[in-house]
């Protein structure tokens, strides 16, 4: 592996709906801002669906980040499905959601139901 | 700014003057930057000066220079910028026993190795000395008390003190 | 082996006493996360995907069955059962805590290991032959001088804040394991007119963006000039490598953009001004590590095995086994077996905590407690009495690591890609597998022969696959995984980049466009010529023949599904 960590995908087009997603400084796996502070549920993840929550949210992780608590958030474009869980709209994003593809039975996909 | 040696926080005696001008004004000793510095000590022949160069430059370029010089401040763009660190051995190497200054954002866990290096103070912006105190520098500079590479720092290298056991072990 | 000294025992505690510091300093604060980056990174410690990431250094490849008992231990106990060995000899953790790591660090140095510079732009691990010490082709054994450049090059006052990471490999063999030609530096030991040990050195070689073959920077290097030449060459790099741009600040681009003339005028230059006798080792502490490397106690046997040929004869597995894994050994009968960690379907390099327990048996009964890491993300027992193959071969199968593939088409290199790595592109993994899975009769991969592929999940290079006979990278395109697919590289003393042969292709259409590669193999060889053997006669165009009119193959199909 060549060097660390880099915040962000590429997502053409429109980047809302959107989710804020960071990684948490001392367990290191990935969180997302929820209704009330960070969950590591996906589907617990707080929604933006216009600029200003979303502008917002961020603001939110920065000082999350600055405070020592998460690092790299950013703002996940996504799709909602029927259920109105946010899929984030990049593959890299969505293979944070769930963990690794080659291994189901570790990270996310391990511990909480499928977005669906 | 801060000044931190071996020992601890010190008083920087020296005035930072960008210009020829202001140079001249200035009261007591003062650090130029290295294309006013023969002009300066033309004028102020004797006079305790410094010399600020950026880590980038080549000893060819200082070297004229390192005679009249009392202090030379190695300019650190960013704390991983490593090149200070070789300019300050190339430095010493050249018989320069004055005051060797690394200054920029440097970060307490260097510390060791630019004393190792030659460097005999660090010159720290505020905003970094508020988040690392001189007790921070001082800690981290004990954490190693071993290395491997001879040449640097004042203590006989891994590899020396291995010889001196190995010798007094056979004697 | 190696084994550290009060020396070395002092400096790993106090580094690991140093890195719990700089984790306290983070999380209160004190360091920002910018600034800790890099000195966790200088320590192993990646941020990926899912988790941290924990690069454990295993220098130039040897290990005993001590550490890999520890090693499983902490997979246990801080991760989630398993380690990944990866192509630079190392073994990775994924799933580690920040908090947890000093812990680990600290039962790291309880079996004498550590994870100093398994990052970061400083000097890395160095790396070498996995048969060092084996190889009947070998001047001289290159893992003493490995062992003195990792002691010099860990923590070094003046070369941790380097433009970029910098690696160094070491070879004695005139066979080329260690791919010195594609190192940073590659040193590789020989002998000049008078018989005397040195070094011929290379430097500028390097995978990533651009990938370059290295330049001989010295033709002979006195064995006892090394580590002054090494000084002038790092002083010179870090004065003057580029810093402006990450991308171009690998030393193979400023070798590349100053030219070999002036680099090396300016090393020699540097070289010197430079007080040598001071710098260099003495004499006592080279032959003292080199004590360390003596063969083992072997024991007088005859050459072949009759024990092992009846085996052989009667076990037809057993027998593709040897023939495959097996590696000549220099001295009569012994053997060095290759433990593919390529089960068809497993993820290359992996291994489990319980695997690691029973290899550690095996190394320690039948290895005289030693075994490699190689950059195929395999494993080696080095000193195997002949007579005790079929039992070490019962043992292997019983841990499900007994696959007879070693250098096969199923023994495929594969970085962690997107499946873990925050700099991925596409994902390695599956591709791997899926590659494995379509290959997976014995007959068909004994029939293809010699084939390495090498598979990186992004421009980095992980996985090598510049220098893979058969190399795949995978890179995002439109918002899809797409992966370039190359032939003809080699890592080897005829070290050589591949070539791309079309555009890429997506996911799905890879394996089938192997076979297709494979194909063309097939009927262009001339008598037992190996893949890169013909692709090295017949040329890249056969293939890129064979790549199209695949490709041609598959449009309609795909249209069709669209
Ligand atoms: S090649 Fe790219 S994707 Fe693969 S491990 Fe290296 S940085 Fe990660």
């Amino acid at each position: 592996m060549a060097k660390d960590h880099r915040a962000g995908s590429k997502v053409r087009g429109d980047k809302l709906p959107a989710i804020l997603m960071a990684s948490h400084l001392i367990e290191g796996d990935t969180v997302f801002l929820g209704k009330a502070g960070w969950t590591r549920d996906p589907s617990a993840a707080r929604i933006a669906h216009d600029a200003e929550t979303a502008a917002a949210m961020e603001a939110e992780g920065k000082a999350a980040a600055a405070a020592n608590a998460v690092i790299d958030p950013y703002l996940v474009p996504v799709d909602l499905s029927e259920a109105g869980l946010p899929i984030a709209r990049h593959f890299r994003d969505a293979m944070r959601q769930k963990g690794p593809s080659v291994h189901p039975d570790m990270g996310k996909q391990a511990e909480f139901a499928p977005l669906e | 700014m801060t000044l931190i040696t071996e020992d601890g926080a010190a008083e920087d005696r020296f005035t930072r003057a960008d210009t020829l001008e202001a140079a001249l004004a200035a009261e007591g000793p003062v650090l130029v930057p290295l294309p006013v510095a023969a002009d300066y000590l033309a004028k102020r022949p004797g006079a305790e000066t410094g010399i600020s160069v950026p880590g980038a430059t080549s000893i060819d370029e200082i070297r004229p220079h390192l005679a009249a010089a009392a202090l030379v401040a190695v300019e650190f763009p960013g704390f991983s910028d490593g090149r200070g660190f070789s300019l300050a051995r190339k430095i010493r190497r050249e018989g320069f026993a004055g005051t060797l200054r690394a200054s920029g954002p440097l970060i307490a866990d260097q510390f060791a190795d630019a004393l190792a290096c030659g460097f005999t103070e660090v010159e720290l912006p505020e905003t970094m000395a508020n988040r690392q105190p001189v007790q921070q520098w001082l800690a981290a500079k004990e954490t190693m008390s071993v290395h491997y590479q001879t040449g640097y720092g004042t203590e006989p290298s891994i590899l020396q003190q291995r010889l001196t056991a190995r010798k007094g072990a056979t004697r | 082996m190696y084994r550290y000294d009060e020396f070395d025992e002092r400096f790993v505690r106090e580094r690991v006493a140093q890195f719990r510091g700089q984790v306290e300093r983070r999380i209160d604060g004190s360091l920002s996360e910018d600034e800790f980056k890099p000195l966790r990174l200088k320590n192993g410690l990646y941020l990926q995907l899912h988790a941290y990431m924990l690069r454990i250094a295993v220098p130039y490849g040897t290990l005993n069955s001590r550490q890999l008992r520890q090693l499983a231990h902490i997979a246990e106990t801080y991760d989630k059962g398993y380690g990944h060995f990866t192509t630079r000899q190392n073994l990775q953790f994924n799933w580690p805590k920040l908090k947890d790591v000093p812990d680990i660090l600290g039962l790291l140095a309880d079996v004498e290991m550590h994870c100093i510079q398994t990052s970061g732009n400083c000097i890395r691990n160095v790396t070498s032959d996995q048969f060092a010490g084996v190889a009947a082709d070998e001047v001289e054994d290159p893992r003493p001088t490995a062992e003195l450049i990792r002691q010099w090059s860990s923590l070094h006052p003046e070369f941790v804040w380097l433009p970029r990471k910098f690696k160094i490999a070491v070879t004695g063999a005139s066979h080329d394991r260690a791919a010195i030609k594609v190192h940073d530096i590659g040193l590789k030991l020989k002998r000049d007119a008078a018989g005397a040990v040195g070094y011929e050195v290379i430097v500028g070689g390097g995978l990533g963006r651009t990938p370059m073959i290295g330049k001989v920077i010295r033709e002979f290097l006195p064995k006892d000039e090394l580590l002054a030449y090494l000084e002038a060459v790092m002083r010179v790099y870090n004065s003057e490598g580029r810093r402006d741009n990450k991308f171009k600040a690998r030393v193979k681009i400023l070798v590349h953009e100053t030219g070999e003339e002036e680099f090396r005028a300016r090393v020699e230059e540097e070289y010197a001004r430079l007080d040598g006798p001071t710098i260099n080792a003495p004499d006592e502490e080279v032959r003292r590590i080199a004590a360390y490397f003596a063969p083992p106690a072997y024991a007088t046997l005859p050459e072949t095995s009759a024990v092992l040929d009846a085996a052989r004869a009667a076990d037809p597995a057993l027998d593709r086994f040897v023939a495959q894994n097996g590696f000549a050994h220099k001295q009569p009968g012994y053997i060095a077996l290759t433990i593919a960690l390529k089960e068809i379907g497993a993820v290359p390099g992996d291994m489990s905590a319980a695997q690691m327990r029973a290899f550690a048996d095996l190394a320690e009964t039948y290895s005289f407690d030693e075994f490699r890491v190689t950059h195929s993300q395999n494993l080696v027992l080095p000193h195997v009495r002949k007579d005790d193959v079929p039992a070490v071969f019962a043992a292997l199968k019983a841990a499900g690591l007994a696959s007879a593939n070693a250098g096969l088409i199923t023994d495929i290199i594969a970085c962690p890609g997107l499946d873990y790595c925050a700099l991925a592109t596409a994902k390695s993994i599956p591709i791997a597998q899926a590659i494995a899975k379509t290959f997976a009769d014995e007959k068909r991969q004994a029939a293809i022969g010699e084939l390495p592929i090498k598979i990186s999940g992004c421009i980095n290079a992980c996985g090598h696959h510049h220098v893979g006979a058969i190399g795949i990278l995978g890179l995002e395109k439109g918002g899809r995984e797409n992966y370039q697919i190359t032939v003809g590289g080699d890592a080897s003393e005829h070290a050589a980049l591949g070539e791309r042969l079309g555009p890429g292709i997506d996911a799905e259409d890879v394996p089938a466009a192997i076979e297709a590669i494979v194909e063309t193999y097939l009927a262009e060889r001339e008598g037992g010529e190996s893949f890169i053997e013909t692709v090295r006669r017949a040329g890249i165009e056969p293939f890129k023949a064979g790549f199209a009119s695949f490709l041609d193959d598959r449009a309609p199909a795909s249209e069709a599904a669209e």
